[in-house]
């Protein structure tokens, strides 16, 4: 190879290696579509940022096998809805739900369901099976150095960031939202536009804790946070996904409920106002809106 | 049947395996789990020894049934296109003893590299602090015997099919039978009792390589040993499995023309 073209590559690679910041807002656009399929919609995004959506949504997909010991669980099929089968309902005296709403069962089916015989006998020993129905969940605190990892690999994964402060939340220490912020903070400095993590510091500060010496909730640092996640959402109403407008409303409740224990009434009226505009007939925004125009009504009359 | 002409024959397959340098390949592949442990490690994530446990045993699967196939696949054709297959066959030995000679010198390859594997996976996994546990040790064993089946079956192919289809066919039918199964097992509720025999017949032909995988159970905490009764049918499956596969080939290798 002639060293003018070596040359002359190199510097190529150098200068589009310092016009990469232009790249930024398309691979990682103000308001990012949050879940696996974060970085699927954009052509633009790079391979490397692929493979790191891969790894995170892998991450994520084994923080489900660590919950229930390692016994796979997929998704009930419609037939098998249809034909009665019994899903792995998790036991009744769990007080924090982390399955969804889908029915579920084992992946590896159960002796009655299975038609493979001794085979079927053979793996439900060597698999980790265990009949599922009413099952309990182990803590789910053993998946959190997952969390760590993921957000590691992929930064931009928020489903990584919220759900992890979900998990030190679960621990219901006296530290656990202090530590809680502490991890999301990190997700906000890579994602400083998203919602989810700005809703999810301040539902931080907004649950409480009932612990001896722990804060109760605090509005006030709620309150920044729940205003910011607002206005970067009303800014973006157009390119915000299905969860991210979702997310928005809730933050819009929770804005009512911090403006009305600060008594800002006005804010509150507006917010309401705003809810309803946005998010339709909603009725936690018809009350909002009721008592801030009473508690209004009430105010001015003292001020007469 | 020649007993005295297997070691030699399953020599000239280690040595043919030294080299074309596979088990460099392997010490590679070791390297890079080291690698990427030690970064794990450096980085320093607390409380990973499940998933690093989890990824050594979808490492040490992956790479093993890779080396497996790739091995068992190119056995015989090379004979025949390197024409190395004429003086053998000059020997006083069967084709029936060629190809078992040749299949147990694929497994010795195999079982090499998977122990050698095994030995850095067990580096890696200090980092992590795990220790070594009786269901490990059962996984090893189990896996020891599902690679049997693999090569068997590989080896197999290559006499019906050209070295490149035959390997992709044992791609498919290694990582592919446990999805096809799960399918089966999933419709198998809404079929008939004829549809119900033909699933069992399919189930039955398909080799059940997901049964010598106690990965599962060797991840995760709280899980007992595996019965010995299930070791005991997944030799007994492995060796009749494997033996089928030999005959199947057998049967077209002894009329072939070369």
């Amino acid at each position: 190879m002639k060293p003018w073209i070596a040359a002359g590559s190199i510097a190529g690679a150098i200068i589009v290696g310092t016009q990469g910041q232009q790249v930024s807002p398309i691979v990682n656009p103000p308001v990012r579509i949050v879940g696996l399929e974060a970085q699927d919609t954009h052509a633009a995004a790079s391979l490397l940022g692929q493979f790191r959506t891969s790894i995170s949504g892998f991450l994520y997909l084994r923080s489900d096998l660590y919950v229930h010991g390692g016994v796979e669980m997929r998704p009930m099929t419609k037939d098998e809805e249809r034909r009665g089968k019994q899903d792995a309902k998790q036991a009744h005296d769990e007080e924090v739900k982390l399955d969804g709403d889908e029915p579920i069962v084992t992946v590896v089916p159960s002796e009655r369901e299975d038609f493979r015989g001794i085979f079927g006998d053979v793996e439900r020993e060597v698999a980790s099976y265990k009949p599922m129905e009413g099952h309990h969940h182990e803590s789910p605190t053993k998946a959190l150095p997952l969390f760590s990892l993921m957000t590691w690999a992929d930064p931009q994964f928020i489903d990584g960031w919220t759900s992890g402060a979900q998990i030190i939340l679960w621990e219901n220490k006296r530290e656990s939202t202090d530590v809680a912020v502490s991890f999301l903070q990190r997700g906000l400095d890579q994602n400083p536009e998203s919602i989810d993590i700005l809703s999810e510091i301040a539902y931080c500060y907004l649950r409480g804790s009932t612990l001896p010496g722990a804060p109760g909730r605090q509005y006030e640092k709620a309150l920044p946070l729940l205003e910011r996640a607002k206005k970067i959402g009303f800014n973006n109403l157009k390119a915000l996904s299905q969860k991210e407008f979702e997310s928005l409303e809730e933050n819009c409740r929770r804005l009512s409920i911090c403006y009305r224990e600060l008594h800002k009434f006005e804010e509150m009226k507006a917010n309401a106002e705003d809810g309803l505009r946005i998010f339709g007939d909603d009725a936690s925004f018809r009350t909002a809106l009721a008592d801030a125009t009473k508690a209004l009504g009430i105010q001015t009359k003292q001020k007469i | 049947m020649k007993f005295t002409s297997y070691k030699p024959l399953a020599r000239s397959v280690l040595l043919e395996s030294l080299r074309r340098k596979d088990l460099w390949v392997v010490a590679i592949l070791g390297f890079l789990i080291i690698l990427c442990a030690g970064t794990l490690g450096f980085f320093g994530f607390d409380g990973l020894e499940i998933f690093a446990k989890d990824l050594a045993v979808t490492v040490l699967g992956l790479f093993s049934t890779i080396i497996a196939i790739l091995t068992s696949c190119r056995l015989i054709p090379d004979e025949i296109k390197n024409r190395t297959l004429y003086p053998l066959l000059a020997r006083p030995i069967t084709r029936f003893d060629l190809l078992v000679g040749k299949l147990m010198g694929a497994v010795i390859v195999t079982w090499i590299s998977f122990l050698l594997l095994c030995a850095l996976t067990t580096v890696a996994l200090t980092i992590f602090h795990v220790q070594p546990t009786l269901l490990m040790a059962q996984y090893v064993f189990a896996k020891m015997i599902g690679l049997v089946v693999v090569c068997a079956l590989s080896m197999t192919l290559s006499i019906y099919l050209t070295p490149n289809a035959a390997a992709t066919m044992a791609f498919i039918l290694a990582f592919g039978t446990p999805m096809i199964v799960r399918g089966l097992v999933m419709s198998a509720t809404s079929v008939g009792p004829v549809g119900k025999f033909i699933y069992s017949v399919v189930n039955g032909v398909l080799p059940q390589v997901q049964l010598f995988d106690i990965g599962g159970r060797a991840v995760y905490p709280n899980w007992a040993p595996v019965p010995l009764w299930v070791i005991g049918f997944l030799i007994a499956y492995g060796l009749t499995y494997s033996i089928a596969m030999l005959l199947a080939g057998w049967l077209k290798f002894r009329k072939q023309a070369i």
